[in-house]
């Protein structure tokens, strides 16, 4: 929008990132009114994000990627052991690209914008404004440091990690509490050779709770970053030059080229996700797998429900919870069963000793690997019992 | 009561602002803000900081 701001939509959306726009695209190609607001002026930076995801989303989303956003093509994933073991698998569901966001979510903001939506960067989100206490609207301050009311009968939180104006509106569990939270430190290299694989490297020296992550993005690119629980008082920063330096011939002649930072959710989701004349949608509705960290996919997922109940709700003219509830009662069966999994596995790994990784990798092949990232748990945990029953008491919860 | 940011270390992530449980903060695109009426000194964003640009105003 560049001239006219007008003040009363439809839907107002808060966050132009994969899931505000695409709830955006998804709504405004069905002819609703719909502003999307951004307080970045550079849409997708600056970059928290290892920029991995998975190809079979391609499809599922209802979008193919722009050629432009795409850094590298990925052949599948390799797990290190502590000890340096590796186990490679290349699922459909490991194959995948790793992005360049900054091009991504502009791209997914010009795609919203071709469908009619209205985009305004380096406008914040400071207020929610209530009408008989129900959302009606935000309070907002442009670029022109004028702040200004918009209004509308349905107001959308894709704020991601913040989520401020998701927990005025009385999704309390919206905040980051640290136990559930990785805390996140990432550079780009130039100079790492690479093969077409997503490296996840398991390890409590480095990334206690989480992981360190290699994610090429050329055949000498690649995004290096470390996760870790975010309640453990670590600093991601020395663990990752701690790792780096370990490992001093795959980066003896590594340059930065950009530095990344973040938190990132790594629990369930929201206990709700609508409330009357509201909704919360990607990783502000805290829809991130809990495994790898992933986001942008389940935000964009949720983006597109959720603007496909919207649609309905603007049809029947009716925003209240039960209304919106669709499109939750959707993304839950949709998704949720295999996240809640994803979180057991989570919790048995966070309670993995290096000595406990680097048996359990002795024992699975590649194979094993793939069931449990199916979330086939059984047959592998029968294997590892078999030959190490003494694991039994950091596995049970996977029976 | 009030933190402390260090510029020159803060990369505007918002880990702080989403971490902090009575929404004092506040992410300008490249400056964090608190709300030094809301602030409880609790302590939580400067665990969240991945870049340890927080301190607690009172105890430097
Ligand atoms: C270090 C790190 C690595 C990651 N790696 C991966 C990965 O490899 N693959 C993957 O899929 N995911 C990854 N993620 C997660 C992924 O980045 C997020 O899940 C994804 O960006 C979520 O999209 P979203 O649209 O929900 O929110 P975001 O992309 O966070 O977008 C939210 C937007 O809302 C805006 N906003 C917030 N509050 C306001 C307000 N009050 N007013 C105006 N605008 C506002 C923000 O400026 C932002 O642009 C990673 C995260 C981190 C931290
Ligand atoms: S100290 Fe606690 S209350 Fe104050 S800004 Fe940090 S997290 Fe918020
Ligand atoms: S968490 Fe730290 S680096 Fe991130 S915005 Fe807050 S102060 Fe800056």
């Amino acid at each position: 929008m560049v001239f006219a701001m007008q003040q009363t939509y439809d839907v107002i959306i808060i966050g132009a990132g994969p899931a505000g726009t695409s709830f955006a695209r998804v709504a405004a190609h069905g002819g609703l009114d719909v502003l999307v607001i951004d307080k970045r002026k550079e849409l997708g930076s600056p970059v928290r994000c290892g920029e991995g995801i998975g190809a079979h989303w391609e499809g599922k989303i209802k979008l193919p990627l722009h050629g432009g956003a795409i850094a590298y093509k990925i052949d599948g994933a390799k797990c290190f052991a502590p000890n340096g073991k590796t186990l490679k698998t290349q699922t459909p569901e490991t194959k995948g690209y790793v992005l360049e966001r900054k091009i991504f979510d502009k791209y997914l903001a010009i795609e919203a914008a071709r469908a009619g939506a209205h985009i305004l960067p380096k406008t914040i989100a400071t207020e929610l404004v209530k009408e008989n206490g129900k959302p009606a609207g935000v309070k907002a301050r442009t670029f022109d440091d004028e702040v200004l009311e918009f209004r509308a009968p349905l107001v959308v939180s894709a704020e991601g990690m913040e989520a401020k104006i998701a927990r005025e509106a009385g999704f309390a569990d919206a905040v980051a509490g640290l136990y559930d939270t990785d805390t996140c430190f990432e550079y780009e290299m130039a100079n790492v050779e690479c093969e077409p694989l997503i490296e996840i490297w398991f390890s409590n020296l480095y990334a206690k709770r989480g992981y360190v992550w290699v994610f090429p993005k050329a055949k000498d690119v690649a995004n290096v970053g470390v996760g870790i629980g975010g309640d453990l008082n670590e600093h991601p920063k020395e663990r990752l030059d701690k790792f780096i330096k370990a490992h001093p011939e795959r980066f003896k002649n590594a340059e930065v080229v950009e530095v990344k930072a973040g938190n990132i959710w790594v629990g369930p989701p929201l206990k709700e996700l609508v409330k009357d004349n509201f909704m919360v949608i990607g990783t502000a509705a805290h829809q991130v797998d809990p495994i790898h960290g992933g986001g942008m996919a389940l935000a964009i997922e949720a983006g597109v429900i959720a603007a496909e109940t919207a649609l309905k709700a603007a049809r029947a003219k009716d925003f209240s919870k039960r209304a919106l509830g669709e499109y939750e009662t959707r993304w839950r069966a949709a998704e949720e069963g295999k996240l809640a999994k994803r979180l057991r596995l989570r919790k048995v790994l966070e309670l993995f000793t290096d000595e406990d990784f680097n048996r359990v990798f002795e024992l699975l092949d590649e194979k094993d690997l793939e069931r449990v990232l199916n979330g086939d748990f059984k047959p592998v945990v029968s294997k590892v019992l078999l030959k190490r029953p003494s694991l039994l008491k950091v596995l049970k919860a996977l029976i | 009561m009030a933190v402390d940011i260090t510029k020159s270390k803060c990369v505007y992530c918002g880990g702080c602002v989403a971490a902090c449980p009575v929404l004092a903060l506040t992410l300008f695109e490249t400056r964090v803000v608190c709300d030094e009426a809301k602030c409880i000194s609790c302590g939580t964003c400067v665990r969240a900081c991945p870049m340890q640009a927080i301190k607690l105003k009172n105890k430097k």
